[in-house]
């Protein structure tokens, strides 16, 4: 920041300088893990859980382990002979046991019960549909309510609360406050599911080198975390493990640390001492990786006659699903709840809950609940109370003549600018003339509104917490002139490479052509987080500051001393030296560099050869990033469909490095807010199927969904070196409110919006209709066993994938050889829906190969006609209800027993077993 | 999501693919986008995957006096660009601007998309409102279907394993008769929440004849059979838009999914059915 303005002065920190990486990535020469091939690799698939919870009774992989192509099949008794501890990303082992494979039970669909090593993914994939599990079914707990009445799932658990936090009795100083208020405002939001999608799946290449070495490819957020993960988990303090992730399609929270399947993947390298290969394709990334959110949250807060804040309390829960990347009770939301506003008294109890579901990790923003629920009834307070949306945060907002000051959770503030943020907003924004056209258009019956939010940000936190470490940066000009910078950040697609040389060239004074950075590879730069918590800019950047500059003043110490000249009057910019005054004595730096590195003699006494510096950067303990932002939307009258009509966003990030990149972070983050309010959901059904495995039912928003943004940039520089703050997460968190209650102005006059989140359609032309077209929450898909035989129901949207994954088709492998047994009489069969368990009984009369029959169920009773080919069973029988569906039966009899299964249409095939009654 | 082991067969001819039909558990591929999905997630596990891509017989579009016959492997976005087809069938072509995407335009096909029977795909529902007839191709010889019975169920059709549809044929409609189009998505290019799809054809002053009917709105295309009676006869004046949606949403039978409730699509659709309609009634056409 405080290169000399000199003629010829190179500025790019706060130039829009095109993306070094961009090139590459965009012509499909980036290398990603699956990009990775290593000589001897092989591939492996897993055989997962069918069902949300259940008892393994038993295992067989005798048929998978024949199967053409396939090396290994290891269950979790095989990789045990590798002790591994599962760690959370603060480097803790889980709260209830965690196997890399489900040992004796299974806790999720898509749960991992069988490893398949073949010599390609489609080989293994058939082997991992051979592998037979018994299963005993047990009824699963699957929301927060269920966890609450159930008892554990864990048998290692003593409840289903998986963490909490606060106080469990109310606290009488505080509930007297919110008595006394002038208004007390209290609502439940809850907050769906969420899949992070991140284009590029989990996946890792291992290859280790005998019992020393490994190597590991991995998608990851930091290599360096990666590695001391992996050596802590495996226990095997001599290992020398190296971790490389040139390239990653974006993260979100989700590859903080390696979970159980890359872990499992790897003890099963060592195992075999094979390298394996596994890329997550997209059905596993949607059951079985982690994914985030899920919450609810009931708050209440209270106002003085005026509209300040008094008091608040919120009692908080989230789905922590069956095996969390460390239980979670999400205290962070409580931290920064009121951190930007004058909150005299808050209190809350936090609870996360333990469900069979899958686990529960980061996203961008892990505790942007605070601002959802925080902005959204300040709004409905405001317009409870008469008080305009923007006045009331005026009124109440943390200005910068309040500071220092402390939050009501104890947090200092020192320069927060919220209350800025929002001024810079308005003045960019008209808002008479929004009202204006808005009640012009209510007339003509068009729904306009705008929507407000504001909020702060924690960025770039390290020493607070142990994981959260400052950050190196080596940089070393090369003998030729040019720079290589080694890093420990770690670009998800954020661009640090461009942002990074950005700092180095201007810092250091050369061109940012002649900067190359090297990141991504736990070997280079130094140990540090990489890309968690907005940091990369703030600390990374601080460290490229203070490296640079170090670097700056040893080119002009030895500039000086080669060239007699005073250090203060040598300058160094776009790789030129000059010396004030003596234009004869102007050097490249490559003849200084060459001096430098090979003529020792030629150096001041004591400095050492070659031009290189290491600076590892330990910023303030953390560093507040602030914004306000508007939306104006359009909510359609007929159909409840929401219209973004503009998106004004003002953020202070610091001083910006590039406001493209910038921008960028913030309108990511913003697309997937309003996929959050307006699309994404992640459902599972009442038996924990999940109902969205597919993005034909799990809905990203698309360019279509995403407006173009408008961007004030509001900044004001931070304490940390640079000046620079964290931009990362805040769109996925002020955006949620802002566009909620843009979406609750419009709909104003016909009364208040559902806070449930995605805000279908359904909901909202319910709040425009007055009818319910929409349930609180989602029914379950039509119960099974509706219709004459009992069919399965799986709706057209519901691809049936529990089905898909019990997936065992054993025509496919070895027809059951079976005893010519008669088969007429009366048997008892229990056929395996997606849904659960269907008894039914059937009742078959053969004549010579004509196979005539009925099938009972509690539903009523359906005759059918056939074929019996000695002990093969084959009917077909349509059903009706819940949908016109043919059920194609197809069962052999064996002795007093039957197997087989039935086909439904498009929606695959449910096993069915039996025996005679 | 790799699909399990199959045989592949490139037919040269229709006769060679039904040829190869007739062999066993045998799937057709034409443009593979819904298919390949399909076999990756291993929920489709056929012995045999017919490509029918090459068979040039099963491409093309011919319009006549009598009609459009389209064969089965023509691709959605070949569909956009047929000058002639755009003057005789301007109802099908605003649907199928609304298939997919720009990309999977460009491999899908309007057979694929016929026999997939998808209840809230474009295509059904077009081929059942304007009377289309599939032609449908086995060893044993040729039948044709009339759409309107050709769809049984969600997936489910007429269709046997061992044929091969040909290709559609849409009887003629005046070049003056009206398009009624409405399609509501949550995102452009999904499967409909609510869909309309039809021609309105007006002689002398009063409708002559309504093809209408609905995707995403039951198990199959469910055709507005009395609305279009309601709409015969009566001049367009005299018509009273919400009375022939509410007629509309009777020959209806939504589901409730993980997007939208039955009844959200029934409120839906019988706004948007007034909207449709009153807007085709006021197209600029001969009256």
């Amino acid at each position: 920041m405080n290169a000399p303005g000199g003629i010829g002065a190179a500025r790019y920190i706060g130039e829009r300088m095109p993306r070094k990486e961009d090139g590459r990535l965009l012509t499909g020469r980036g290398t990603y893990v699956d990009d990775v091939v290593v000589p001897g690799m092989l591939h492996v698939a897993f055989a997962r859980s069918p069902m949300a919870r259940g008892r393994i009774v038993s295992i067989d992989t005798t048929m998978a382990k024949a199967m053409p192509g396939v090396h290994a099949v290891l269950t979790e008794a095989d990789l045990a002979r590798i002790p591994v501890t599962l760690l959370s990303f603060f480097m803790m082992p889980m709260e209830v046991e965690t196997t890399l494979l489900a040992r004796d039970r299974v806790a999720y669909v898509g749960d991992p019960v069988a490893l398949i090593v073949a010599t390609d993914r489609y080989l293994a994939e058939d082997a991992a549909g051979a592998v037979m599990v018994e299963y005993d079914e047990e009824t699963p707990v699957v929301t927060i309510a269920d966890a609450r009445a159930a008892p554990p799932i864990h048998p290692d658990a003593a409840s289903n609360v998986a963490a909490t936090m606060g106080e469990d009795e109310p606290n009488p100083d505080l509930e007297r406050a919110l008595r006394g208020a002038a208004h007390v405002v209290e609502r439940t939001l809850t907050h769906q599911r969420i899949s992070q999608s991140p284009m590029e799946t989990r996946g890792v290449v291992s290859a280790p080198q005998g019992d020393e070495e490994l190597t590991l490819y991995i998608t990851c957020q930091s290599p360096s975390v990666i590695a001391r993960s992996v050596a802590l988990s495996l226990g095997m303090p001599d290992l020398s493990i190296r971790v490389i992730a040139k390239d990653v399609g974006g993260s979100f929270g989700l590859k903080n640390t390696p979970w159980r399947e890359e872990l499992a993947v790897i003890a099963a390298s060592l195992i075999l001492q094979r390298p394996l290969k596994w890329i997550e394709d997209r059905l596993e990334n949607l059951i079985s990786a982690n994914q985030a959110r899920e919450q609810e949250m009931t708050l209440r807060i209270g106002f003085d006659a005026e509209g300040k804040l008094v008091a608040s309390h919120c009692d908080y829960g989230i789905n922590n699903g069956a095996y969390p990347q460390g239980a979670d009770a999400n205290v962070a939301v409580h931290a920064f709840l009121w951190a930007a506003y004058k909150m005299p008294a808050y209190g809350f109890l936090t609870r996360g809950w333990y469900t069979n579901t899958v686990g529960l990790a980061a996203y961008r923003g892990p505790w942007a609940m605070e601002s959802y629920g925080r902005e959204v009834l300040l709004d409905i307070a405001a317009r409870e109370m008469g008080i305009d949306p923007i006045e009331i945060r005026r009124k109440n907002l943390v200005t910068r003549a309040d500071q220092p000051c402390m939050t009501a959770f104890g947090m200092p503030l020192e320069d927060i600018t919220p209350a800025d943020c929002l001024e810079k907003l308005l003045r960019h924004f008209d808002v008479g003339a929004f009202r204006a056209e808005q009640a012009e258009a209510r007339k003509a019956g068009r729904y306009l509104g705008l929507g407000f939010a504001v909020y702060i940000e924690p960025t770039g936190t390290a020493g607070s917490m142990p994981v959260m470490t400052g950050e190196t940066v080596s940089v070393r000009i090369e003998p030729n002139g040019k720079v290589q910078a080694m890093l420990g950040t770690h670009s998800q697609g954020h661009g640090t490479a461009t942002t990074m040389a950005q700092v180095i060239a201007e810092e250091l004074g050369v061109r940012y052509e002649d900067v190359n950075v090297f990141e991504g590879d736990s070997s280079r730069g130094g140990y540090g987080p990489g890309a968690a918590g907005s940091r990369q800019g703030v600390i990374g950047g601080g460290a490229a500051v203070k490296a640079a500059s170090l670097l700056r003043d040893k080119v002009k110490q030895v500039a000086a001393h080669v060239l007699n000249a005073s250090p203060d009057a040598v300058t160094l910019e776009r790789g030129t030296i000059r010396v004030a005054g003596a234009e004869e004595m102007t050097r490249s730096l490559r003849e200084i560099a060459e001096i430098a590195y090979g003529e020792p003699a030629r150096l001041p006494h004591g400095v050492g050869t070659g031009l290189e510096v290491t600076y590892r950067y330990d910023p303030p303990p953390v560093t507040f990033t602030s914004a306000a932002h508007a939306a104006i939307v359009e909510v359609d009258g007929d159909t409840g469909f929401v219209k973004i009509k503009r998106w004004i966003s003002s953020e202070d990030c610091g001083v910006m490095i590039n406001p493209a990149v910038v921008e960028g972070q913030i309108a990511g983050g913003l697309a997937q807010a309003i996929g959050t309010v307006l699309l994404e959901e992640f459902h599972y059904d009442e038996r924990g199927n999940p109902t969205t495995a597919t993005y034909k039912d799990y809905l990203l928003p698309t360019i279509f969904d995403v407006p173009d943004f408008e961007y004030v940039h509001a900044n004001t520089p931070s304490q940390a070196a640079g000046g620079f703050r964290g931009v990362g997460e805040g769109g996925a968190i002020i955006g949620p409110p802002t566009l909620v209650n843009a979406i609750a102005d419009a709909l104003a006059p016909f009364g208040e919006i559902p806070l449930d989140l995605p805000l279908t359609p359904a909901k909202l032309l319910a709040v425009i209709t007055g009818k319910p077209l929409s349930p609180q929450h989602h029914a379950a898909h039509p119960a099974a066993a509706a219709g004459d035989a009992a069919a399965p129901a799986p709706t057209p949207d519901d691809p049936g994938i529990a089905a898909v994954l019990a997936g065992v088709e054993p025509e496919r492998i070895d027809p059951p050889t079976a005893a010519g047994a008669a088969v007429d009489g009366t048997w008892k069969l229990v056929m395996a829906t997606p849904m659960g368990p269907q008894e039914m009984t059937a009742r078959f009369a053969t004549d010579g190969t004509t196979l005539m029959g009925a099938l009972e169920s509690p539903e009523g009773s359906q005759e059918f006609a056939g074929t019996a080919e000695g002990p093969n069973l084959r009917w077909e029988m349509k059903v009706t209800k819940p949908m016109p569906v043919t059920l194609k039966y197809d069962l052999t009899v064996t002795g007093d027993t039957l197997a087989g299964k039935c086909k439904m249409g498009m929606f695959g095939s449910a096993k069915v077993s039996g025996e005679r009654a | 999501m790799k699909p399990a082991p199959f045989d592949y067969v490139g037919a040269t001819s229709i006769d060679d693919a039904v040829a190869q039909l007739a062999s066993g558990d045998a799937t057709v591929i034409a443009g593979g986008q819904t298919l390949m999905p399909l076999l990756a997630l291993r929920m489709s596990m056929p012995l045999t995957v017919v490509d029918i891509n090459r068979v040039a017989d099963l491409r093309g579009v011919s319009v006549s006096d009598q009609g459009v016959r389209i064969g089965a492997m023509t691709r959605q976005a070949d569909l956009l660009t047929d000058a002639a087809l755009a003057g005789a069938l301007p109802p099908l072509v605003t649907a199928v601007r609304h298939v997919g995407h720009h990309q999977t335009r460009n491999r899908g096909t309007i057979g694929g998309s016929l026999v997939f029977a998808e209840p809230a795909a474009e295509m059904p529902a077009t081929a059942v409102a304007l009377g289309a007839t599939l032609e449908l191709r086995s060893a044993g010889g040729t039948r044709n279907v009339a759409a309107e019975t050709f769809y049984l169920g969600p997936y489910m059709t007429d269709i046997v394993p061992d044929e091969l549809l040909v290709a559609v044929t849409f009887p003629a409609w005046p070049r003056h008769a009206r398009t009624v189009f409405r399609e509501v998505a949550q995102r452009p290019g999904d499967f409909a929440l609510v869909g309309l799809v039809g021609a309105v054809e007006i002689e002398g002053g009063a409708i002559a004849r309504a093809g209408l009917a609905w995707f995403g709105m039951g198990p199959t295309p469910m055709r507005a059979r009395q609305a279009e009676s309601a709409l015969v006869g009566r001049a367009p004046g005299d018509i009273r838009a919400s009375e022939i949606a509410e007629l509309a949403i009777a020959d209806t039978d939504p589901f409730d999914d993980v997007h939208a409730t039955a009844e959200y699509r029934r409120e839906v659709g019988r706004r948007v059915f007034a909207q449709a309609l009153t807007a085709a009634l006021a197209q600029e056409g001969q009256a």
